[in-house]
């Protein structure tokens, strides 16, 4: 009995936190008529799906979502070397100036993107990096966030594994490749979720320093969209739903990586 | 005593090579425009954004002597307040609700991590279609509820309270994971010997998930602080800083003067005493904080 | 030993990344080698999505299969405001596009950033004959008696009103309210209320949209701006807080306060959807939306166009018209201007700014327009155009229906928007909310001013 009302609490805390997302697709089903029309629209009469040939012919989303999950992916795989590597630091070494340090990483999350995106706008110009990959990826490569992330996550790991590793003799380097890093799957997994949706997301940042359509990433088709807002929300739906695809499906497959580290570390802790 | 010091410094050429990387990415493409930020509020600039003239304070005294500054320093306090705590509370609770071995589980962690990955853009859209004040779906079910519509984006009480929401639903997944892993790692022997010794469930939660749990959650604590203060993307979409100035937060404000309003200066002013009082505030929280939080 | 081979690895591979993106990079950004035969490439920087978006897509795309020895690359730079902050990176960069999609109230800004070349240039070069053109959009674009840029998508607003519920309401429906004494006194009319005195309908729908509030402005023949609205030499400080600004606001926030008319904030999508959804009868549009509202009403009721209200008396006023126009950029070949002097041509002739109204309910720039075929079906499916097109052709040439030339123009909107909500809320009175702008102003034109010089 108990169970099944744990599952009924469940679903109704699911349906709660996906009701706009779904709202959003049966609107994108909806014709023009039926999204202005009062009350609202539960159940479109029929599917219409001309708002996504639409919102595709107004925006190379296609092209656009490849050129996003590149850059994603780069910065990734820039933040997991990176992060990890400073959070083992921030948690496992002993140097002076330690806290000061780590407070000035910290620091570089408090600094509000839209004031240093024009002085970066001409250190990439000055790189000749404009319209690249590597002008949209490199500057995110490092992450406070995702040190103080790992950070906190290496610390819950047992202060035994580290000096039973010392007492191996076992280096510093390979202690972190062998033993910190396996155990801390579940945080690398939420980091790289993380590093990925929030560079998919971005949207002033290619804007600025992309100016032709075979680098320009999928937020800014998503504006392209967003000129028609109000006027015909199915298309500008459609459009939300074409564009959070691959991340919906990225999450699922990520989630479920997710779940295998979390069950791995705890039999083990 | 001597082996000790020498212990403190033994690991400093390693630590140095682990934090390079990021040290060298950090310099080029965030101090570095950080210390041409301070430059910028220091002096005049053209047109096109460049420093011309040296205006010295000015800009600073200018920002304190606005009552404008101070709404929305006001703004962007109670902002935090109500995005916080109670962004923080619901996810706890969801990351508790999927934190058992029940068949089918995975789905719903994968469901209440959902708005993860929902862009703010279309995050921002989908909630305008909703709030629309005279056919949005927001009002027609307080319609049937014979409820008074509210004005969600345009009513001066209600506009940053509809912010708010669309910000804790966007933030709710991230949070929920990873508090859910955090509670992951307490290991289900600690709870047995609760059990054992007669623990009832809320004193479990208290004494035992509470600071086992705190180092993640001094991590969400911050990193939602930080994140709150600098909420830009919803607002740029739904209210640009109205309705009288209701959610004109800081981060607003400076993009507004920076882009709009041709006053990058002042802009630069204003985003130096957001990045110092935000500086301070984790400062203070890692000084308060951190001692509660219990490490293993 | 060991360990430093690790850490080496983990850094070449670093190394070796950054490296293999740099090479990547290199690949996309060269060119085809020229063989003399090349047709001369331009950039044109646009602005604008959606549907509209798709048109100026299309004309591109016409274009370039209409003229071989001319290849314009199109970009889309986000909205009218992204452009524009991009284009002031890409000054001192000097790598601006050859030809950019710029909002009406950038104009200022444009002239004085002094990296643009007036189309005047070229028609005098060419003596070209500009007499289709409107001359009522012309003149908004015309600054020292230069035309320095081509108006290109251009819509003023209208009012627009629900027949059906003035027939319900004991309202003539052929005569819409021209005041703003019948506009108030038809909104309550239209207003419908429950048992408690609680509004359930209000009469009218109006968006806080500063562009509203200039049109008010001019509709009263007065002045947005000192000098001539900045247009006999630079304004120097606003000219808005008058009796006629403060009539504007009383008539508006009076209507807010009865219930005969709704504040929904900001966005006219919102007003009109309420119109659209039969929530109001009443509301203020841009003329651009036209098709859409008919789409959306679909034949539920009948859709009346009226002229934008004036108080009672005003004279000699009229409409400002909005939108974009085309601005060619400096810094270019000869070639190269010539060829975005032939691009700007096209895209303003009358063929294609036929296609343009058709598909995006902006005006046509040009009369030879209203020849095609193809528009005059359009014009037998929306009779309803034809007010816009009326109120365009009374309003008289003057410096009030010109338009203000503000360097500051996105702020002054602003400022003048949160100011109507002061005032809607029941915050602040007329006069002190629209000095409280005017201050904030007139601050920002002297400190705009001084960064001109």
């Amino acid at each position: 009995m108990k169970k099944y009302l744990h599952y009924l609490l469940l679903i109704v805390l699911a349906v709660i936190i996906l009701a706009p997302f779904l709202y959003a697709l049966v609107v994108s089903f909806e014709s023009a008529e039926e999204t202005l029309a009062f009350p609202p629209v539960l159940l479109p009469a029929h599917l219409a799906t001309d708002s996504y040939s639409k919102a595709l012919a107004t925006a190379p989303l296609l092209s656009f979502i490849v050129n996003s999950f590149v850059v994603s992916l780069l910065v990734t795989a820039g933040q997991i070397i990176t992060c990890s590597l400073a959070a083992y630091a921030f948690a496992f070494l002993k140097f002076p100036c330690k806290k000061i340090l780590f407070i000035l990483f910290l620091s570089t999350m408090m600094i509000p993107a839209e004031s240093i995106i024009i002085p970066n706008y001409f250190t990439v110009r000055s790189l000749d990096w404009l319209n690249s990959y590597q002008g949209l990826s490199i500057p995110f490569m490092a992450s406070a966030f995702g040190t103080f992330l790992l950070r906190q996550y290496f610390q819950t790991l047992p202060k035994e594994i580290y000096e039973a590793a010392r007492m191996d003799g076992c280096g510093r380097l390979r202690f972190f490749l062998t033993m910190v890093l396996p155990l801390s799957k579940p945080a690398l997994a939420t980091l790289a979720v993380y590093a990925f949706l929030t560079t998919y997301n971005q949207y002033m940042w290619p804007l600025l320093i992309t100016s032709s359509d075979n680098m320009r990433t999928v937020q800014i088709g998503l504006a392209m969209l967003q000129w028609d807002q109000g006027i015909s929300w199915n298309t500008t739906m459609a459009g939300i739903v074409i564009v959070s695809l691959p991340t919906i499906l990225l999450l699922i497959l990520g989630q479920k990586q997710l779940v295998k580290g979390l069950t791995a570390g705890s039999t083990k802790g | 005593m001597i082996a000790q010091t020498k212990n403190a410094f033994g690991d400093s050429k390693q630590a140095l090579l682990f934090l390079l990387p990021s040290l060298l990415l950090f310099a080029v493409f965030t101090f570095y425009p950080l210390f041409a930020s301070i430059k910028l509020s220091l002096y005049n600039t053209d047109l096109m954004g460049q420093a011309s003239t040296f205006a010295g304070f000015q800009h600073y005294v200018d920002m304190f002597s606005s009552p404008q500054f101070f709404q929305s320093l006001l703004v962007t306090l109670l902002f935090t307040l109500y995005t916080v705590i109670p962004g923080i509370l619901l996810a706890l609770f969801l990351a508790c609700t999927v934190n058992r071995q029940l068949k089918g589980i995975a789905i719903f962690r994968t469901i209440f991590a959902f708005p993860l990955s929902i862009a703010v853009a279309g995050a921002s859209m989908i909630f305008m279609m909703m709030f629309n004040p005279s056919s949005g779906i927001c009002n027609y079910f307080l319609q049937l509820f014979h409820l008074q519509a509210v004005f969600w984006l345009s009513d001066p009480k209600w506009a940053l309270i509809s912010i708010a929401i669309i910000n804790i639903w966007r933030s709710v997944g991230f949070n929920t994971i990873v508090l859910l892993s955090g509670l992951q790692t307490i290991p289900e022997q600690i709870y047995e010997s609760a059990r054992i010794d007669g623990a009832v469930s809320w004193r479990q939660f208290i004494d035992i998930t509470l600071p086992l749990l705190s180092p993640t959650l001094f991590f969400v604590f911050i990193v939602s602080v930080i994140n709150s203060l600098q909420t830009f993307g919803e607002i740029n979409i739904l209210t640009q800083g109205g309705p009288v100035d209701a959610t004109n937060v800081i981060v607003y404000s400076i993009y507004r003067e920076a882009f709009f309003n041709t006053n990058f200066s002042y802009a630069s002013a204003e985003s130096i005493i957001l990045f110092f009082m935000i500086l301070l505030l984790t400062l203070l929280e890692f000084r308060f904080l951190e001692k509660r939080v219990f490490y293993k | 030993m060991k360990k430093h081979f690790i850490l080496g690895k983990v850094f070449t591979l670093i190394f070796m990344l950054i490296i293999l993106l740099s090479v990547a990079g290199c690949g996309t950004k060269q060119e085809a080698a020229g063989n003399g035969k090349e047709p001369t490439k331009i950039v044109f920087w646009y602005a604008v999505g959606g549907k509209v978006g798709e048109a100026t897509k299309t004309l591109v795309d016409q274009f370039n299969s209409t003229h071989p020895d001319i290849k314009v690359e199109a970009v889309f730079q986000g909205d009218y405001d992204s452009a524009i902050n991009k284009l002031k990176q890409a000054i001192p960069s000097k790598s601006t596009p050859n030809v950019m999609q710029v909002y009406d109230i950038g104009t200022r800004f444009m002239i004085d950033s002094k990296a643009v070349v007036p189309v005047q240039k070229w028609i005098d070069k060419e003596n070209f004959d500009m007499s289709s053109y409107e001359k009522n959009i012309l003149a908004y674009y015309t600054v020292d008696n230069q035309l320095y840029s081509m108006p290109f998508n251009t819509s003023t607003p209208i009012l627009y009103y629900n027949k059906t519920m003035f027939k319900e309401a004991g309202l003539d429906p052929e005569n819409p309210p021209k005041t703003f004494e019948e506009v108030a006194a038809d909104a309550q009319k239209l207003t419908e209320k429950d048992a408690s005195g609680k509004v359930t309908r209000p009469g009218m729908a109006l968006a806080i949209y500063g562009w509203f509030f200039e049109q008010f402005l001019a509709e009263q023949n007065s002045l947005y701006a000192d000098n001539g609205n900045g247009r006999d030499a630079m304004a120097t400080s606003a000219a808005f807080n008058s009796p006629e600004g403060k009539r504007v606001l009383d008539w508006w926030s009076g209507m807010v306060k009865d219930g005969s008319a709704v504040n929904m904030g900001r966005k006219t999508a919102d007003t009109m959807k309420a119109f659209v959804s039969g929530q109001t009868a009443m509301t203020i549009d841009s003329t651009g939306v036209l098709g859409d509202i008919m789409d959306g009403v679909n034949g539920k009721f009948e859709v009346g166009t009226g002229f934008m209200p004036h108080p009672a008396g005003a004279s000699n006023g009229g409409v400002i018209i909005g939108g974009a126009s085309l601005w060619m950029m400096a810094g270019h070949s000869d070639a190269e201007e010539k060829a975005t002097w032939e691009f700007i041509k096209y895209m303003t002739a009358a063929k294609q700014q036929a296609f343009w109204h058709i598909k995006t309910g902006y005006f046509p720039v040009t009369t030879a327009a209203y020849d095609d075929e193809d528009l005059k079906k359009y014009e037998a499916q929306y009779p309803q155009f034809k007010i816009a097109i009326d109120q365009l052709h009374n309003t008289p040439v003057n410096r009030s229906t010109q338009g203000g030339l503000l360097g500051v123009f996105t702020q002054a909107r602003q400022e003048i928007e949160s100011a109507i909500e002061h005032v809607l809320d029941g915050q602040a009175s007329s006069e002190d909310a629209l000095q409280k702008a005017s201050d904030t102003v007139n601050e920002a034109i002297s400190r705009y001013n001084a960064s001109v010089k």
